[in-house]
């Protein structure tokens, strides 16, 4: 694995013995958690491996720029001054916080734009690690803009507009101290998700249904858990916590069950954390282990707000973790437990899972995101590179746990295939290929469109759609056992605008009370997951409108009348970044639920 | 003082009124309502919110004091009751005795009753810094201590709105001219008025204070009159119709903490001089690469502020008293601005709303705002219907347009879709119909 995070006892000099022409990663200093997480006195740090360049005065790189600006006293902070020392290229530059106290990290501006900037490529580096190939930001611009104190305001969030990630501070309430979102190590990995996840799949903001809304939330949340887990300095915190007798080497191993460790290590570890912080963010960790598995919370009407249809995808996640984790240290010893390796396993596996996770977006469907779709695509990207489920039978546990939340259906699985995976085309042998060139394929879109052109009657295409093919993304995964697979994923979408009294027309029942010249917009569109030899392995997606499947019609209806229920059509929109907005609903969540799903 | 108890002992004459008559004052933006109650032998009177924030057009400048003083020749020397649905400026700036001084107008008249919501009671301390309790109370907080909370939250509410005016005033030119607009009103129309509030109390204390809440009754305070509470519910109240995961204390000790610091952080935002956070790393150079975030950075944090006052708008007019009365056959029902998050209490109750099938007359909630009719309730009205209905619904609204929400979000208050709704099916009234020749106000008379 090219980029990992390790813990702060293993030393970054070590990895900078050897000069060499252009050394790949640098070592930073970051916090694990955020300013209230502290152990023994201190600071909970951790060092993450991010990609080396030549920086910038900022820090400025080539994906991410820090401009210290705050709205609020309409004040532009000095930009970090960045020493030569620390733009080594021969080998791993120092790091420049490595040596400060707790108390300079928390005084230091330039701390925290480092801090930002070095999550903010972490995060990227694990999308484009997960992913095999570049991963590019949705705004169309190279470099992000990061502002670390951009107001006075107890928010933070991701703005396509202006091509940036905003982090607040605000005073705590004992009026003494600042809150800086920008040092919370989750709300700056969560950011950086929406960014991210708002490049790969564009629609995926737009609204449509209460999943798809709570996807964006829900998956960022999972990425921010998974990537402070995969610290090992915070997981031997999570054993800790979850157990007695922490002063020894070894504990024992029947002190670690599930339950124990979901109710005391994780609740434990969010009620560590700041209180305060989590007014902007919320409390995904502890709602994550809190929620009991059921199956009904999707179809409920409470569970059509997004951030609670969200924490259900978290739920299932995080347990799913956990679940993986423990066995595996009941493997490791059946009365006693190494308190190391314990911490080692846990992070490996918030790794591994995090990593999976990412790699499912490349199998989703471009619209009308449903959390069902988001799990059978990672069963089935993982079963694509690790075809045998062996090591962790981490697809087991996660499809089990996908069924515990109602996310998937226990339905056995077709012949030859593993439960919950996407079934490969009906009949491949029909595609075309002979008009089109595989080589263009890969990096034209109008050659790509060809292909689906020429292939409309088998991919039902509706030809009274508008097409557009969205990307064309070659990319080369590793597997664990080193085994390389090549894919390119194409995305395209198709929409059709239509009046609200052409719907009954085709099938789709009409909102009640809609009237008949309000004009509704229709999305359809898929995936395509061509092999190394440029054939169709996958094709994943909705139809826009398919008058053999009932199914199809009776989708686009609900998601119609949801809109129509929600309010979508008064275009009522605030100018704020939608994200700005869903983070001050869910600080509100107590008060705004009490809506009644009916109005 | 019978805070909460539900009977009241019934006042001598114990006929009933043959006639109502509800005078529906032009105050621009705002609400003013005097009810008269015409018995055999004599009138009674009850006025509902009294207060303004945009002047009605083609009225003198004073319309506040001709209003109170139409008030007071109405009612003689003796006004029975005041109704203050809820603190906002446009309900209850007229009871102020700073300024224009019409609260000592209302004080003369020495109200009996005054009624107003339950959050309003002075004996429920907000107590801001509970919010601050360790992580084991935080969890199980009594219901008196999350009552403080919520009512610390309403007074950090205020808080936020009066530092976000300050700043809309210092950033004229800064941000655009319609988002500045919206914050301004906002900003002003959830300041705490003080001085209206003391008055309030002091008239209360003078006479009995009712501080309600759903399911009261407040029967006998005038003769033949039946009044039901439908609105606001109290924090148990809330909880039997909020699902189960927003129970959690916890979450609502956020909310109390979330206001809280946003009370602070927009105190910083407005201060004259805001001090910066890092005094010695200031830099007055600003490269030609950073000015477009620059820029961006301000129109995001002006509309951020716009978000919030819209917010907390929304959480103080669910603080309205919902008054349903009864006398004789005729029902009047009196919302103030309560949306459905007050709404959804009394509508999840299915012997209210067979009680609202009947209503003769609605004042429409939050002057004409679309989320304070709610479509259950709308429905449940069976009076409405096409032009010549017998004993058709009838419809007060009093509004300003162009001073709340624009046209283009399709945020405007009055809604156009509403009020087309209201026009096509009862006899509708708003004051923004009003004519030089309506004067001050426009009468409508039900006879029981």
């Amino acid at each position: 694995m090219p980029v990992s995070t390790k813990s702060v006892k293993k030393p970054a000099k070590k990895m900078a013995d050897k000069a060499m022409p252009f050394y790949p990663t640098r070592w930073v200093t970051v916090l694990a958690m955020d300013p209230s997480l502290i152990v023994d006195g201190k600071l909970l740090r951790m060092k993450i491996e991010i990609p080396n360049e030549a920086l910038d005065d900022g820090p400025r790189g080539y994906r991410a720029h820090i401009v210290d600006y705050d709205s609020t006293t309409d004040t532009f902070y000095r930009p970090l001054k960045i020493q030569k020392r620390w733009n080594r290229e021969d080998q791993s530059p120092l790091d420049p916080f490595e040596k400060l106290t707790d108390r300079q990290l928390l005084a230091s501006p330039a701390f925290h734009s480092c801090m930002v900037y070095a999550i903010v490529m972490k995060t990227l580096a694990r999308f484009e690690y997960s992913m095999g190939r570049r991963v590019g930001w949705s705004f169309g611009g190279h470099q992000i803009q990061i502002a670390p104190h951009a107001f006075c305001d107890a928010n933070a969030f991701y703005a396509k507009e202006a091509q940036g990630l905003f982090f607040g501070y605000f005073p705590a309430l004992d009026g003494k101290n600042q809150i800086y979102t920008c040092l919370s190590h989750e709300v700056v990995a969560h950011e950086t998700t929406h960014a991210l996840l708002d490049g790969l799949r564009e629609r995926y903001t737009d609204p449509s249904s209460p999943q798809q809304a709570g996807f964006h939330e829900g998956f960022a949340d999972i990425v921010a858990l998974l990537s402070t887990f995969s610290a090992e300095s915070l997981v031997a915190r999570l054993v800790d916590l979850g157990l007695p007798h922490t002063d020894r080497l070894e504990i024992k191993a029947s002190g670690v069950t599930p339950k124990k460790l979901r109710n005391s290590a994780l609740v434990g570890l969010a009620a560590q954390m700041g209180a305060e912080i989590s007014g902007v963010r919320g409390q995904a960790l502890r709602r994550s282990v809190q929620l009991e598995p059921r199956k009904d919370y999707l179809a409920s009407p409470e569970y059509e707000e997004p951030h609670s249809c969200g924490e259900v995808l978290v739920a299932a996640v995080i347990n799913a973790y956990l679940d993986i984790w423990i066995s595996r240290m009941v493997a490791l010893g059946k009365t006693k437990l190494n308190r190391q390796r314990a911490a080692e396993e846990g992070a490996e596996i918030a790794e591994r899972v995090l990593t999976v996770c990412i790699r499912a977006i490349d199998y989703c469907p471009p619209t009308d995101l449903q959390f069902s779709d988001f799990a059978r695509a990672l069963l089935t990207v993982d079963m694509e590179l690790n075809p045998v489920d062996d090591k962790y039978s981490m697809r087991t546990k996660l499809f089990h746990w996908f069924i515990e939340f109602g996310i998937l259906e226990n339905q056995p699985a077709r012949r030859g295939r593993e439960p919950g995976t996407w079934d490969p085309p009906e009949s491949p042998e029909q595609f075309l290929y002979d008009r089109t060139h595989f080589d263009s394929m890969k990096s034209d879109k109008d050659e790509l469109f060809r292909f689906l052109w020429e292939n409309r009657q088998l991919l039902k295409l509706n030809e009274d759609a508008q097409t557009r093919v969205c990307s064309v993304r070659p990319c080369i995964r590793a597997g664990r056992d080193g085994f390389i697979l090549r894919e390119t994923v194409v995305e395209y979408v198709q929409q059709i605008t239509l009046f609200a009294r052409e719907l009954d027309r085709r099938g789709i029942q009409t909102p009640e009370d809609m009237p008949g010249h309000t004009e509704v917009t229709l999305y359809g569109g898929n995936v395509l997951i061509f092999d190394e030899y440029g054939h169709v392995k996958y094709s994943v997606g909705n139809s826009i409108i398919d008058p053999a499947r009932k199914s199809v019609q009776k989708k686009q209806a609900d998601r119609l009348a949801y809109l129509w229920r929600a309010g979508a059509f008064t275009e009522n929109r605030s100018a704020a970044s939608p994200f700005s907005q869903i983070h001050l609903r869910r600080a509100m969540d107590w008060y705004r639920s009490v809506r009644s799903p009916e109005e | 003082m019978p805070r909460s108890k539900t009977k009241v002992k019934p006042t001598a004459a114990s006929n009933t009124p043959t006639s109502i008559t509800i005078r529906m004052y032009n105050v621009g933006f705002g609400d003013c309502f005097l009810l008269t109650f015409q018995y055999s032998k004599e009138k009674r009177h009850m006025l509902i919110d009294f207060g303004s924030t945009s002047a009605p057009k083609d009225q003198p400048k004073d319309y506040m004091k001709r209003v109170a003083a139409d008030i007071e020749e109405q009612c003689g020397s003796k006004l029975q009751i005041v109704v203050a649905t809820h603190r906002h400026r446009d309900h209850i700036s007229g009871f102020a005795t700073n300024g224009d001084a019409t609260g000592n107008t209302i004080a003369r008249l020495k109200p009996d009753y005054v009624i107003q919501p339950w959050t309003e009671d002075p004996a429920a301390k907000p107590d801001a810094l509970t919010a601050t309790v360790s992580s084991s109370t935080r969890s199980n907080p009594s219901a008196k201590k999350l009552k403080a909370q919520y009512l610390g939250s309403l007074k950090a509410m205020h808080g936020v709105a009066a530092e976000v005016g300050e700043w809309a005033k210092k950033n004229q030119g800064a941000v655009e001219a319609a988002t500045l607009k919206q914050l301004g009103f906002l900003g002003e129309d959830n300041l705490e008025n003080l001085s209206a509030v003391s008055n309030l109390m002091a008239m209360g204390r003078a006479g009995t204070p009712y501080y309600v809440n759903a399911g009261m009754t407040l029967n006998g305070l005038l003769p033949g009159v039946k009044i039901t509470v439908l609105g606001p519910p109290n924090l148990q109240q809330s909880d039997k119709i909020r699902n189960e995961r927003a129970k959690d204390p916890d979450e609502f000790w956020q909310f109390r903490n979330f206001w809280a610091s946003q009370q602070q952080a927009v105190a910083r935002t407005a201060s004259r001089s805001p001090s910066v956070l890092f005094p010695r790393n200031v830099s007055r150079a600003r490269g030609p690469n950073v000015r477009w975030f620059i820029r961006q950075s301000r129109r995001i944090q002006a509309s951020q502020m716009l978000d919030l006052v819209r917010q907390l708008d929304d959480v103080m007019n669910n603080t309205s008293v919902i008054l349903l009365m009864e006398i004789g056959s005729k029902k009047l029902l009196f919302p103030g601005d309560a949306q459905i998050e007050n709404w959804a209490y009394a509508l999840a109750n299915p012997s209210w709303t067979g009680l609202l099938k009947d209503v003769n007359l609605y004042k429409v909630g939050h002057h004409g705002s679309l989320n304070a009719t709610p479509k259950t309730l709308w429905s449940a009205f069976k009076h409405k219907g096409e032009q010549g209905t017998s004993d058709r619904l009838e419809t007060l609204c009093s509004t300003k347009p162009g001073v709340h929400g624009s046209v283009d979000a399709g945020t405007e208050v009055p809604r156009s879709l509403l009020l087309n709704e209201l026009q096509k099916e009862s006899d509708f009234t708003s004051t923004q119909d009003y004519t030089a020749a309506d004067g001050l106000f426009r009468e409508f008379t039900i006879r029981v």
